[in-house]
């Protein structure tokens, strides 16, 4: 395919929502007379996807993962822009293209509760339109992989989230999708139930060739699935490019551990460091310095020169804290 | 066509496992069939024990109305109510966001929603309601040509049905908490007894405005022998059309669904 598998462009939406002040009088007067608000959740968001690719998706609550996630899989039409995905537009919803997408939510199930999930699968087989031979081998070969013989035949209603987590994939995967829509699909999960999961995601990627789009707020999922993330910010795409690179480009300061060899390092320190750099408290003369990553550079060529240094690191902030800082806003760009 | 056959068919299995998870279902729903005749029944007995004709309807007659009736009201029960309840209430497809999950489907969203759930039992109420049809075809000449008008328009009278209740069903979209569905169940019992012995204004009314005149009124009717070719063209249209403009409410309504943010 010379394509993209997904090929967004400019893709924006904006909600028409009703406006409402506290107080009764204000909601009397609502009822009589609706004032609404345009609320521009995606704004004009550009990426392209290609085959087999796992991306994750990533963005502050509130920042436009859902709304974006709900307008490729059809569920919403945007208010302006375009997207191709395997050569569909999502929103006119044609069978042939629901037929290649699927998707996962990790808060709404699409089991039914009462009955096993070999039940719910025969259903899923029937819509989807597949022979029940061509359904029992992916769903044996499903099974094989989420190691779930034992689940087939409990109630959906009596299973842990975990187990029910299983379940759910199974039944997104059973049409055999050509590209899988994950919305936050490790919430609530355990860490080794978040684990296992993630190695299914990356084994059936390898196997089948799907093509996965990913939301998380777990740092985990992301660094462990995805080569690349997309990052937005208040319905704007603010990153498209690799997670380590992420943390180089974004995080506005470096961290330097270093050793000192002399009594009361912390003073030293303070005596020749720029007031805007960071001491944070070390353990055992270790001490950690938060530092303006354009100035790093030049500040330990400084400290280098006028202090006894036993040892010293320079590392890249964790991502989890490059993440927090973008998500509250700060200035990082 | 085959494929919704076979959807149909692991549907109606799904929902009756479903219900055999429950044993106190079984009982239930028989004791519920059973009341439902037995009111229906006492009520028209009770008046024709004083009466010979009720605004020039006779026992038979209005026997006709109950069995079309209880007939109608049982395939609603067996699969149209179940199915698009689904829909309604803060458990609801709505109101959970789990609508999703029909959008996403590679079929008929209308199709799907309409048939989805089955309750099974309901199949009681089908077999009291063909006994209580057969009991007044006793007791009248029953010919060929007014089974055949009665098959028709009974078709129209569920086609009615079924439309009325996509429309409520679509106003949920809306207002997904309020219970559209029971307001239409109680209009709806309305049409256990023929429209014509309602005065005359509210008569039309609920032949026309509010179709349950249209739904077991007029099959029954038909039965009897009782109906002009005008008043069973206008129905038959008039089901078509109610029908054509449910569908149409209904893709609106679909088209409108932001599903529940999440």
């Amino acid at each position: 395919m010379p394509d993209s598998q997904i090929e967004v462009e400019n893709l924006t939406k904006v909600y028409h929502v009703p406006e409402r002040e506290a107080g009764l009088t204000a909601s009397v007067r609502s009822f009589f007379r609706r004032t609404y608000r345009d609320v521009l959740a995606v704004k004009g968001i550009s990426f392209s996807i290609e085959a087999g690719e796992i991306v994750g998706f990533i963005g502050a609550n509130g920042a436009g993962k859902t709304t974006t996630l709900k307008m490729l899989t059809g569920l919403l039409q945007p208010s302006s822009g375009s997207a191709t995905i395997a050569g569909f537009t999502p929103w006119e919803r044609q069978p042939a293209y629901l037929r290649r997408i699927s998707m996962v939510m990790g808060n709404k199930s699409q089991m039914l509760w009462d009955i096993p999930p070999l039940d719910t699968f025969r259903v899923l087989g029937a819509i989807y339109g597949l022979s029940s031979v061509e359904a029992a081998r992916t769903v044996n070969e499903l099974v094989e992989l989420l190691q779930m013989q034992n689940l087939l035949t409990k109630p959906v209603r009596n299973m842990s989230l975990g187990e029910r987590m299983k379940c759910e994939l199974t039944a997104a995967l059973i049409h055999r999708p050509e590209v899988l829509f994950l919305d936050e699909p490790t919430i609530g999960l355990d860490v080794s139930a978040q684990r296992r999961l993630r190695q299914f995601i990356v084994d059936y990627n390898r196997q089948s060739g799907v093509t996965v789009m990913l939301t998380s707020h777990y740092m985990a999922d992301v660094m462990e699935l995805c080569n690349r993330v997309i990052l937005i910010q208040q319905g704007k795409l603010i990153y498209d490019g690799d997670l380590a690179a992420l943390s180089q480009q974004l995080a506005p300061f470096k961290l330097v551990r270093l050793t000192l060899n002399i009594d009361d390092p912390v003073r030293a320190l303070r005596a020749c460091l720029p007031p805007d750099a960071e001491i944070l408290a070390g353990m055992n003369g270790d001490i950690t310095l938060r530092l303006d990553r354009t100035k790093t550079a030049h500040i330990i060529a400084h400290l280098l020169n006028s202090l006894p240094v036993d040892d010293l690191s320079i590392e890249n902030p964790p991502i989890e804290a490059v993440i927090d800082q973008i998500y509250q806003g700060e200035e990082v760009l | 066509m085959l494929r919704h056959l076979r959807i149909i068919r692991v549907f109606v299995a799904a929902s009756t496992q479903q219900e055999l998870a429950y044993h106190a279902n079984f009982a239930i729903s028989l004791l519920n069939a059973l009341l439902k005749l037995a009111t229906g029944w006492l009520g028209l007995v009770i008046v024709f024990e004083q009466v010979d004709a009720l605004n020039g309807w006779d026992y038979a007659a209005a026997l006709a109305v109950l069995g079309v009736y209880l007939l109608v009201g049982a395939l609603r029960d067996l699969v149209l109510a179940p199915s698009l309840n689904q829909l309604a209430g803060l458990e609801g497809d709505i109101w959970q966001g789990t609508f999703d999950f029909v959008l996403l489907r590679p079929a008929n969203t209308q199709f799907l929603v309409s048939v989805r759930q089955w309750q099974i039992f309901a199949v009681f109420d089908v077999v009291m309601a063909l006994l209580v049809i057969a009991a007044a075809c006793a007791q009248i000449t029953l010919t060929a040509a007014n089974l055949l008008a009665f098959l028709l328009l009974l078709t129209g009278g569920v086609i009615t049905i079924y439309a009325m209740m996509l429309i409520f069903s679509s106003l949920l979209f809306w207002s997904p908490g309020f219970l559209f569905t029971w307001v239409f169940d109680g209009i709806f019992q309305m049409a256990r007894y023929p429209v014509g012995i309602y005065p005359g204004a509210l008569g039309l009314l609920l032949t026309w405005v509010i179709p349950i005149g249209i739904i077991t009124t007029v099959p029954a009717q038909a039965l009897t022998g009782d109906i002009s070719a005008e008043m069973m063209l206008a129905t038959l249209i008039f089901a078509v059309v109610a029908l054509a403009v449910a569908s149409l409410l209904f893709r609106r309504a679909t088209n409108r669904y932001a599903s529940a943010s999440s």
